[in-house]
């Protein structure tokens, strides 16, 4: 194991979120097994005040949790300096094999996160706090989620090994090897781009229908597409390279560090629409979360489709 | 109207402010709960003003269970419908006396011409107008509880609370705060002053008087 001044401040957080996370933990549990809204008893009223300092304590957690994400990536991007045949983050997250499942983690942590405070939002919102058993039922489960992660996290730069030689991103995305990652990677273009495209015009479609179960599925789908239209066919005129795929390399400077817009704003659309299926806002509510969602995944689709079509009009070919 | 059943209040774990009291205030009614310093009687109109949360037992007022309010609905319950005069006025000392009285409609996004229209009818209504550019630490106790009174009506509350409301007062400013408090009876106010100044004991407008001692009701 080493450290680097990255490392040092992402153990010191986790380990404050451990702390802290542990105290809403306990709460959240009490106030899931023992809260009682008619009860007027001693045990009651403090349960009431356990419930908004855990509540605070998430919010906390979560406000923390957005940037340190963006500065874990950051970390990984910089690991790629010191660990030998790591040319981005890709090769840091494949060094060990603890990277890919605690990036996957993270992202789903970081969606279960950000509906918690939507939810807590929404039952803030009235007097009987209709979701306040559901939201620490929730917490409890993102409790041992967040546990995992910090567990996996220490785990992953624990292992890591400056000696060994670790696969480059090239190596990892690339089109030749037998994975199944190789061969969402050779699907044709009209395969993907049909897929990304489809699925935004359905979008818009139930956007204009308001059909918010459907709705929130697609989103579901549009992350999932999108993010590997990005990889396989996007991302190479990003590039401008037909075989350079990483996903981790559009953080980098050299590419104006666009992938961190890209991410971000493909994380605010797609949130939003997927919350839609989960909570049933009062109709102001409901169009300003459609709205939110379709305007941040128009712009997902205009930013990277502006790069093929530039590329193409600069060149006149496709990749 | 108001209601509190088997209240009990704890201050840290051991000190026991009410011990499982009930109490009940119409519509209307003017109330002076008596009693010597710690005898539970702030806590009470605390708990009736939504400021605490009783350990035990429940508060009701029109029907809303005011202690089992979250904390922001609390304060949206007690901008709208309570107004208190507290025993150190809790004026803002280095603002005005209207901008004092305009406190409470902050919140409200009202325009300026209502909140000047309001606050000029309660500073006219409570006789402190002619003062009304003054920073309030240049005023005299009495102008200053004045101010605070005009504050607590400024919303037109249903329930007025007054917390040792002439403790800082010398007789003639006392029993001009008691015809102020005759004139709020008299629009139909719920009114409720915990006092142990022996003015208050034997006027004829006031409804009732309850005494409490160490926390339960006499």
């Amino acid at each position: 194991m080493f450290l680097t001044p990255q490392i040092i401040t992402l153990t010191v957080v986790n380990i404050l979120f451990v702390i802290f996370a542990t105290i809403a933990f306990v709460n959240a549990l009490k106030v899931v097994l023992f809260y009682d809204k008619e009860a007027t008893t001693q045990t009651q009223y403090i349960l009431e005040k356990k419930s908004y300092l855990s509540a605070t304590i998430i919010k906390f957690i979560f406000y923390v949790k957005i940037p340190l994400f963006i500065f874990f990536v950051y970390t990984l991007d910089d690991l790629s300096n010191i660990l030998p045949g790591a040319m981005c983050a890709a090769g840091v997250v494949s060094a060990t094999r603890y990277g890919t499942p605690l990036l996957f983690l993270k992202i789903i942590n970081l969606y279960i996160f950000a509906f918690w405070i939507v939810l807590n939002k929404e039952d803030m919102l009235y007097e009987e706090q209709p979701y306040l058993k559901s939201k620490f039922f929730l917490y409890c489960i993102a409790y041992f989620l967040l546990i995992g992660e910090i567990v996996l996290e220490s785990i992953m730069f624990g292992t890591l090994d400056v000696s060994s030689v670790v696969d480059c991103c090239g190596a990892i995305f690339s089109t030749t090897s037998q994975t199944y990652l190789a061969t969402l990677l050779k699907l044709s273009p009209t395969i993907l781009l049909g897929s990304f495209y489809g699925l935004y015009i359905l979008l818009i479609l139930f956007y204009i229908v308001k059909n918010r179960y459907i709705y929130s599925v697609l989103n579901i789908l549009f992350v999932i597409v999108s993010l590997i239209t990005l990889i396989a066919f996007f991302g190479t005129y990003i590039y401008q390279q037909p075989s350079h795929h990483c996903p981790f390399c559009l953080l980098q400077s050299d590419y104006n560090y666009i992938g961190y817009l890209l991410y971000i704003v493909l994380f605010i659309g797609t949130f939003y629409g997927f919350v839609l299926g989960l909570i049933e806002f009062p109709k102001e509510r409901l169009q300003k979360s459609y709205n939110i969602s379709l305007i941040y995944n128009t712009i997902y689709v205009i930013i990277v489709s502006y790069y093929p079509i530039v590329y193409y009009c600069k060149n006149g070919v496709w990749l | 109207m108001i209601q509190l059943h088997n209240i009990s209040k704890l201050y840290d774990k051991n000190i026991k402010a009410l011990d499982n009291i009930s109490l009940s205030f119409k519509e209307g009614e003017l109330v002076i709960l008596k009693g010597v310093s710690g005898s539970g009687k702030s806590t009470i109109l605390s708990l009736i003003a939504g400021l605490c949360k009783p350990t035990q037992g429940e508060v009701i007022v029109d029907g809303k269970k005011i202690s089992k309010l979250p904390d922001h609905f609390a304060a949206a319950y007690r901008r709208d419908h309570i107004g208190i005069v507290f025993q150190r006025y809790n004026l803002i000392s280095s603002l005005s006396v209207e901008e004092n009285v305009l406190l409470p409609l902050f919140p409200l996004n009202l325009t300026r011409s209502v909140m000047q229209e309001r606050a000029n009818r309660v500073l006219e209504k409570f006789h402190i107008a002619h003062k009304q550019a003054l920073i309030v630490k240049n005023l005299s106790g009495g102008e200053q509880q004045r101010v605070a009174i005009a504050r607590a009506n400024i919303n037109d509350p249903k329930i007025i609370l007054a917390d040792e409301p002439t403790a800082n007062l010398d007789e003639k400013l006392s029993r001009e705060f008691i015809a102020i408090l005759k004139e709020l009876k008299s629009q139909k106010r719920t009114i409720v002053v915990a006092t142990h100044d022996p003015l208050f004991f034997d006027l004829d407008f006031v409804d009732r008087t309850i005494e409490i001692e160490h926390g339960k009701l006499l």
